[in-house]
């Protein structure tokens, strides 16, 4: 079903008297990042939106083509840098794809437990910027912010008692884990769990049903099934839109299978139904972390030695593609490998570069006060589009 | 009253109380601060002094000591005067407000009239700003601002007349006087009292830019606002007049509805009770501010012409009839 | 706005208001009354965990007093930013590093030349006070490296532990009474 809304190009005219050409960007409170969204404006309401990207360009493509399967890892944490864990494994897993190594059962719940509890830490920092760019940096916006904040850094701290770093891992290597959990630390997680699902309850109280937050968010940004499907977007985007994709589901990785969790599907298309389906990927996540704490099998954590040399891993001759759920969506890696110690050409496929490519056919027709609001649904990182 | 010509005497009035004022808005923004950290479990300013009392010295020390830069295509006397034409209704509307009985500057018998016609001069101060400042973000504020304040003050001016029916008088001090005892307070009169004050909050809120009516500001989105050019000393005075203003509203609140210098103790802890009504009523509009989401401003526009100004002109007519019902012979 | 059903009513609408008005500021009113979480550093230090990844160090041994790091140059091939320099002096017994430079300024902390070294040489400490004005200062040589590893309490994680950590158990390394990472 070929949606008219996705061919229709909405032709920027930047003469004209009526209409005001306004830059929002590159450097901007709200800006999710680094990122220009030119907006033609006819009064209040926006005609048209050219988005410029690239400013965060840090060439990983070509560092993927001069750093070893070693090495590369802890660099693939920074596209996606809100959520690392999730882009280190989409590189790491398109290594053991394309050089066919084995993951041990407890690596693979490992990486389960790090992907779900990255899921919750960078949903807080969505909700948390989102409402800051709705309310403003000195109001009820911030409040919600700090509040967020305060429980990203519990799961920042498990993160920290993990890995030894609270940002960027270095978590994933090619054929398991780097690190295992230490003594004490499975009961310091479900106490932080069973704190986040309280505390989530009072983010639910303080929005759900407010008419203020209501009314920015529903009706505005409305992304038709149809759309959804023809621009090529995933994630809490798609589910927001009644499409009920979910790599997790679609493609099960990592002993995805053996755990007993919902995928959240909306099917307004708005702010508000995006809102709902990523409040109830919460509750899923810390669901996934019980569970695997629950189950972990003991076992190695690595189905290779322990890391000695810098080219150690060697990837047979071939080419695949990995993908992953990250929390904005497929996050994938392409590889081709030439049998050597570095890959001969790899390819991030960034969830938010795909997922912005909606943005032309949503705003034009919304205020300005809208833009904030959607982009902060859209939850970009630019780590991941400019790569 | 001393032997002193009048002209002196209104002088030097005038003087204590402006610089009475100025004093009060920088330590206002240190309350607002701290009061806003605990409910976001972080605590304010901390170092500057001894739990930060300083800060809000060294906050207008910093300002003074910066460097004020004009856009080159600014409209030059507009931008350099914007400041001054915002600043002087904010604070003026202190001139009628009475701190105790027969203390205050000037109480006329059209106090609260004066009161309300001076607050709503800032929207020439305020769009002077946006559009001198040659700023396509600070025009957008501008405009909107125009929008709301003038949208809100006419259900401002509804609710704040309910009171004045209440007590028969526009003058600020028989208002004040009208309201005898803890429960003769405005506020505890049936329905009446508790639906105006809940509306007065509501209006005080969109005429001062707070969230969640501060669409003009909205930092994610404009940047400041019709602010945004302006830097050091300028910025100071729009900043004071903003508190001035805040604060003015909150003691014309506690005034209009909470009974002013009423309260236990002798008469010259009048003064005392009043700051502290005027501080609650600060306060409350500081908790709301910082508990919601803004709204959009054509959310905000029908909510001012399709919900407060019906509600505040039933409210206003409903007091009316009651008043006159009572004083024909009701009770 | 949103289009509303017609079957909702004004009165239900406004209690729908005044309730989420009510929750909302009864969220802010239970936080006020919290402790605030914030931590009075630098008056009042965090806790770092054990596996902290901070400053680098070189260590000497435990029982000889000597330096550990035979300059085998593991460290400077594995390092993604390339901010470590080394060159190898040859002795009989043994090699040591003649120079050893390490940029911290562009260092990022990914643990990787820890976990290759042989010796244990090159090891993280929990601590990351080494904030200073000039960028020069973060250019670490030998001797600041050794000075670092005896000024703050090291980190667990040495490259004998991570790789131990890793390795498949069938291997039989772990020395009796040491399980492989399951405990600090």
């Amino acid at each position: 079903m070929s949606d008219p809304e996705a061919r229709k190009v909405v032709e920027l005219g930047y003469g004209g008297s009526e209409r005001l050409t306004m830059n929002m960007g590159p450097q901007h409170p709200s800006a999710h990042g680094v990122f220009r969204a030119i907006l033609m404006l006819e009064g209040e309401t926006v005609a048209g939106v050219d988005a410029v990207i690239g400013y965060l360009h840090r060439c990983h493509e070509k560092l993927g083509e001069s750093l070893t399967y070693t090495q590369y890892p802890s660099i693939a944490s920074k596209t996606d840098y809100v959520a690392a864990m999730t882009s280190e494994l989409a590189y790491v897993r398109a290594a053991e794809i394309v050089g066919k190594f084995e993951v041990p059962k407890r690596a693979q719940y490992l990486r389960v437990l790090v992907a779900e509890l990255q899921r919750i830490a960078s949903h807080c920092l969505w909700l948390g910027t989102w409402c800051l760019d709705m309310g403003g940096a000195l109001g009820g916006g911030a409040t919600v912010f700090l509040y967020c904040i305060r429980e990203r850094e519990t799961v920042l701290d498990l993160f920290e008692a993990l890995v030894g770093a609270r940002l960027l891992y270095g978590f994933h290597q090619v054929g398991g884990t780097r690190y295992d959990i230490p003594g004490g630390w499975a009961d310091r997680c479900r106490a932080t769990i069973t704190t986040i699902d309280d505390r989530i309850n009072e983010y639910e109280d303080m929005l759900e049903g407010n008419a203020f937050f209501l009314a920015r968010t529903q009706g505005v940004g409305v992304i038709s099934r149809a759309l959804a499907q023809e621009v090529g977007i995933s994630g809490p985007l798609i589910r927001g839109s009644g499409v009920a994709y979910d790599v997790r589901r679609a493609e099960p990785y990592s002993s995805y299978e053996d755990f007993d969790f919902k995928v959240p599907v909306e099917t307004a298309g708005d702010c508000y139904a995006r809102y709902r389906v990523r409040m109830q990927e919460f509750r899923e996540s810390i669901k996934v972390v019980r569970q695997v704490l629950d189950g972990l099998p003991e076992g190695p954590i690595s189905s290779r030695p322990g890391v000695k040399s810098v080219g150690q891993v060697r990837v047979a001759k071939g080419e695949g593609y990995a993908r992953v759920e990250g929390a904005r969506g497929e996050v994938g890696c392409y590889l081709v490998s030439d049998g050597g110690a570095k890959p001969y050409r790899m390819k991030w496929r960034g969830a938010s570069f795909s997922n912005l490519a909606i943005l032309p056919h949503i705003i034009p027709g919304h205020k300005v006060a809208d833009v904030v609001a959607i982009m902060g649904s859209v939850d970009p990182v630019f780590g991941e589009v400019d790569r | 009253m001393p032997a002193l010509p009048a002209a002196l005497y209104y002088f030097i009035v005038g003087f204590i109380v402006l610089n009475a004022v100025i004093g009060m808005v920088t330590y206002v923004t240190l309350l607002e601060r701290k009061f806003a950290a605990r409910m976001q479990s972080r605590i304010g300013p901390y170092r500057v002094g001894p739990h930060g009392l300083l800060q809000p010295i060294a906050d207008a020390v910093k300002l003074m000591m910066k460097e004020d830069v004009v856009p080159t295509l600014a409209d030059r006397p507009v931008y350099n005067l914007a400041p001054i034409v915002f600043l002087i209704p904010c604070m003026l509307i202190f001139a009628t407000m009475p701190f105790a009985p027969g203390l205050g500057v000037a109480d006329l018998n059209i106090g609260i009239l004066f009161f309300l016609a001076v607050s709503a001069m800032e929207i020439v101060g305020l769009f002077m700003a946006g559009w001198g400042s040659n700023n396509k973000y600070a025009l957008l504020s501008a405009m909107r601002a125009v929008n709301q304040i003038i949208s809100y003050d006419l259900p401002f001016i509804f609710v704040a007349l309910v009171p004045v029916v209440l007590a028969g008088s526009l003058r600020l001090s028989d208002i004040a006087q009208a309201q005898t005892g803890f429960f003769g307070a405005f506020i505890f009169y049936p329905v009446v009292g508790q639906l105006a004050f809940i509306a007065y909050i509501v209006t005080t809120l969109a005429a001062e830019n707070r969230v969640p009516f501060d669409i003009l500001e909205a930092e994610s989105e404009l940047v400041a606002g019709f602010r945004v050019e302006y830097s050091g000393m300028k910025f100071a005075l729009i900043q004071l007049g903003e508190y001035a203003h805040a604060i003015g509203t909150s003691f014309l609140g506690a005034l209009l509805f909470l009974g002013a210098w009423s309260g236990p103790g002798p008469a010259w802890l009048g003064p005392l009770w009043f700051l502290l009504k005027a501080m609650a009523v600060f306060l409350l509009i500081t908790w709301v501010r910082w508990s919601f989401v803004r709204i959009r401003v054509d959310q905000i526009l029908a909510i001012s012409w399709k919900l407060m100004l019906p509600a505040s002109l039933l409210l206003l007519m409903a007091t009316a009839a009651w008043v006159g019902w009572r004083s024909a012979g009701g009770a | 706005m949103a289009p509303e059903t017609p079957s909702r009513s004004f009165a239900r609408e406004v209690t729908d208001l005044v309730g989420a008005v009510g929750r909302a500021m009864k969220v802010t009113l239970i936080n006020l009354l919290r402790k605030p979480v914030t931590v009075h550093y630098p008056d009042v230090k965090r806790e770092y965990p054990d596996r902290f990844r901070g400053v680098l160090a070189l260590t000497y041994d435990k029982e000889t007093g000597e330096e550990n790091c035979i300059g085998c140059r593991l460290c400077e091939y594995i390092c993604p930013p390339q901010v470590i320099k080394v060159e190898m002096l040859k002795a009989e017994k043994r090699n040591y590093a003649k120079t050893f430079t390490l940029e911290l300024y562009a260092c990022e902390f990914c643990e990787l030349c820890v976990q290759v070294c042989p010796t244990d040489a090159i090891i993280m400490m929990k601590s990351f006070d080494v904030a200073t004005a000039d960028r020069r200062e973060l250019l670490f040589d030998k001797d600041r490296l050794h000075a670092v590893g005896l000024q703050f309490p090291p980190s667990w994680a040495t490259g004998n532990l991570l790789r131990d950590m890793q390795s498949p158990p069938k291997a039989a390394k772990a020395e009796p009474g040491k399980t492989a990472g399951r405990t600090e």
